[in-house]
């Protein structure tokens, strides 16, 4: 069991850490050069107006009480306005609309490595010094010695341009339009913005409808065909999520390796082995347990790299998340949407890395104390 | 431990020395750890021979005739090409040239990187950790903070605050990696520190600085040598991706990162795949030399730190 006290103890060592990252985010805007007011109404614009525009902004106040505005608002997920991308609407609006697209890329790539990681893992460990064991380390040390922005071009060049077997850039193909709502009997429902998840959910309503009003069962026989927008996202998320997966793959095969030698050797593992159970058994009920404890709490750490590793993958991919958000802003220095960006991005980083804590914490209760 | 200490006024030779460290031997015995080795120290000669010798001088017009942009690699047919192994890019210079010059400012830009963090890290992991208290806590809170942001997030956050640039990038990733040192400088210290030379030094009447430099710096060698070896692979690679994002080197430097952004925008589609494989494969060759040397000597240090050190 996880208790109360643990997490509420753990709630409280965020306070600091989340006080000075909005210190560090609030910094940006301050200590960049330029002025605010200039950079959003261009450089020829009338000396008269950016004095008005700097008053209107609060920056002729104290920078404490631009602080304390800042954190205020920060609190309330009031990033205030785009100075340049999407030139006066709300940062959060703009944030609320890419964050899906970031997030399921990075789930999508987590859920690879840890499918495709662990399991090597484990087998380079039990087979260790084997030829196995051997191609699965060195195969792991150039996974984590290859660059995405490498590998990504790579994957492309030769499933896309080459062999022409995937798209090359983009979420889906052009003749599709991407909805952002449903409509279930008359109702309208907001979708998720994850646009695997949405041309699923799409694609079901239309081929349900199909066997329920219209073609019958003979609507299987076009079942490609209702689910044309979910395949093109699929492939369109194919390579991206592959790049991105197979660095942070070999980073936690290493991990699992490394944890899985270790326990191994512990005593009851060669209890449960002189009890004669079967080696399957102990390696995955006894070994396996213990030996992923540890790696969770890399997960998280790893998690960081992933989502660097996102903004890595977009650039190359041509997909709109706030990686690539981000990297627009801050080359149109559009410091409020900087700002947004990186808070969002620090935030989902210690959120998971408080999951990972929780986690552990039930998995071993010993780390409560 | 097997740390060298440089502080006794040990007569014996430093051959004999190294042989007696079984930090050196074990290293020495890996295979792996010495391929990486040969694969950093033959980056390290190609760069300098590329510093030295290597004319990266603008392309006149007559020479253009003969440098068509985006030839593919002579040894690929075409016989007219032989001159260029590695193909042209868009702008039809020399890639090869270009990615052994690439080599050069990888490793000074690391070094820079590597070096300036470690320093950095060294002297507050160590105050953090023989002050204690509030020092302690005001150094390493302060290093929660950088450590909270994913680490190529904080150095875009910081770019954005200096301004992009070869050399703003160098401080920004040096900020990115400090707290990394300085948290591995503070275990180790804190170790030290319950020794009891430490009290015996300190018995005698040392002051501070000198206890911190000559007593508790050399004995946390090790571990730091193993992080700077771990971490040069990752400030190369960040190097090279803020350039790839448009916020390192200026375009028309020879620099790694930036060689694979050109590749991406002018190869991708039209399967030029020699603008980007060639700046790519020596970044990652030369990242795996020092994962495979870091290896190494993480597992000759102590092989129970192989979760510790990232």
């Amino acid at each position: 069991m996880v208790s109360k006290r643990f997490i509420a103890k753990r709630l409280l060592l965020l306070v600091p850490v989340l006080f000075g990252v909005a210190t560090v985010v609030f910094a940006i805007l301050h200590l960049a050069p330029g002025d605010p007011a200039r950079v959003i109404l261009g450089q020829r614009a009338p000396t008269q107006q950016v004095v008005q525009l700097r008053r209107e902004l609060g920056l002729n106040d104290p920078i404490w009480v631009q602080y304390g505005r800042f954190l205020a608002d920060t609190a309330q997920l009031d990033f205030g306005q785009s100075y340049q991308i999407a030139k006066g609407s709300p940062v959060w609006n703009v944030l609320a609309d890419r964050l899906p697209v970031t997030i399921e890329l990075a789930i999508y790539g987590q859920i690879t490595a840890i499918l495709l990681g662990i399991p090597l893992g484990v087998l380079s460990a039990v087979k260790q010094d084997s030829l196995t064991d051997h191609v699965t380390r060195i195969g792991a040390l150039t996974g984590i010695s290859v660059p995405i922005f490498w590998s990504g071009p790579l994957v492309l060049l030769v499933f896309a341009t080459f062999l022409g077997w995937l798209p090359t850039s983009g979420r889906i193909g052009s003749t599709f339009f991407l909805e952002d709502h449903w409509v279930l009997f008359g109702t309208q429902l907001p979708l998720t913005g994850m646009v695997s998840i949405d041309t699923f959910i799409l694609d079901t309503g239309a081929f349900v409808q199909s066997i329920l009003y219209g073609e019958g069962l003979g609507a299987f026989a076009s079942l490609t065909e209702y689910y044309a927008s979910f395949i093109s996202a699929v492939q369109h998320l194919f390579l991206p999520v592959l790049t991105l997966g197979i660095y942070s793959m070999a980073l936690l095969s290493r991990m699992m390796r490394s944890s899985m030698l270790e326990v191994i050797r512990q005593d009851y593992i060669r209890t449960a082995r002189a009890k004669g159970q079967g080696e399957r058994i102990t390696i995955l009920k006894h070994g396996l347990r213990n030996a992923l404890i540890p790696v969770i709490t890399v997960i998280g750490i790893q998690f960081g790299t992933l989502l660097g590793g996102a903004v890595l993958t977009e650039t190359v991919f041509g997909i709109g998340g706030i990686g690539q958000l981000l990297v627009a802003a801050i080359g149109a220095t559009d410091y409020p949407l900087v700002q947004g960006t990186v808070l969002v991005f620090a935030l989902l980083f210690t959120l998971v890395n408080l999951g990972v804590d929780v986690t552990y914490s039930y998995l071993d209760p010993r780390i409560q104390q | 431990m097997a740390t060298e200490t440089s502080t006794t006024t040990d007569s014996r030779g430093i051959v004999e020395r190294l042989r007696a460290s079984p930090f050196l031997s074990e290293l020495l015995s890996n295979r792996l750890a010495i391929i990486g080795l040969s694969l950093i120290l033959g980056m390290v000669l190609l760069g300098v021979y590329a510093r030295l010798f290597i004319d990266l001088g603008a392309i006149s017009q007559s020479q253009l005739a003969a440098h068509p942009n985006k030839a593919p690699p002579g040894w690929l047919g075409s016989a007219a090409l032989d001159q260029f192994l590695f193909g042209t890019d868009a702008a039809a210079r020399d890639i090869f040239k270009r990615v052994l010059y690439g080599a050069w400012l990888a490793l000074k830009f690391g070094v820079l990187v590597v070096g300036a963090s470690t320093v950095l890290g060294i002297s507050l992991g160590i105050i953090a950790a023989y002050y204690g208290d509030v020092v302690d806590n005001v150094v390493m809170r302060t290093m929660d903070v950088f450590l909270a942001f994913p680490s190529l997030l904080l150095a875009l956050a910081l770019v954005a605050i200096f301004g992009a640039g070869l050399s703003k990038v160098v401080i920004a990733l040096t900020l990115v990696y400090t707290p990394r040192f300085a948290r591995v400088v503070r275990g180790a210290a804190l170790k030290v520190l319950e020794d009891e030379y430490i009290d015996a030094t300190v018995a005698l009447g040392a002051r501070d600085p000198r206890v911190l430099v000559r007593h508790v710096l050399p004995n946390c060698l090790a571990p730091i040598t193993v992080q700077s070896t771990l971490n040069f692979g990752l400030a190369i690679i960040d190097l090279a991706a803020l350039s790839f994002l448009g916020f390192g080197a200026q375009a028309g430097t020879p620099s790694w990162g930036l060689m694979l952004k050109n590749g991406v925008s002018n190869g991708l589609l039209t399967g030029d795949w020699w603008l980007s494989f060639f700046p790519g494969l020596f970044l990652a060759i030369t990242v795996l030399g020092f994962n495979l040397l870091g290896d190494g000597m993480r597992d000759a240090l102590d092989p129970r730190m192989r979760e510790t050190v990232e």
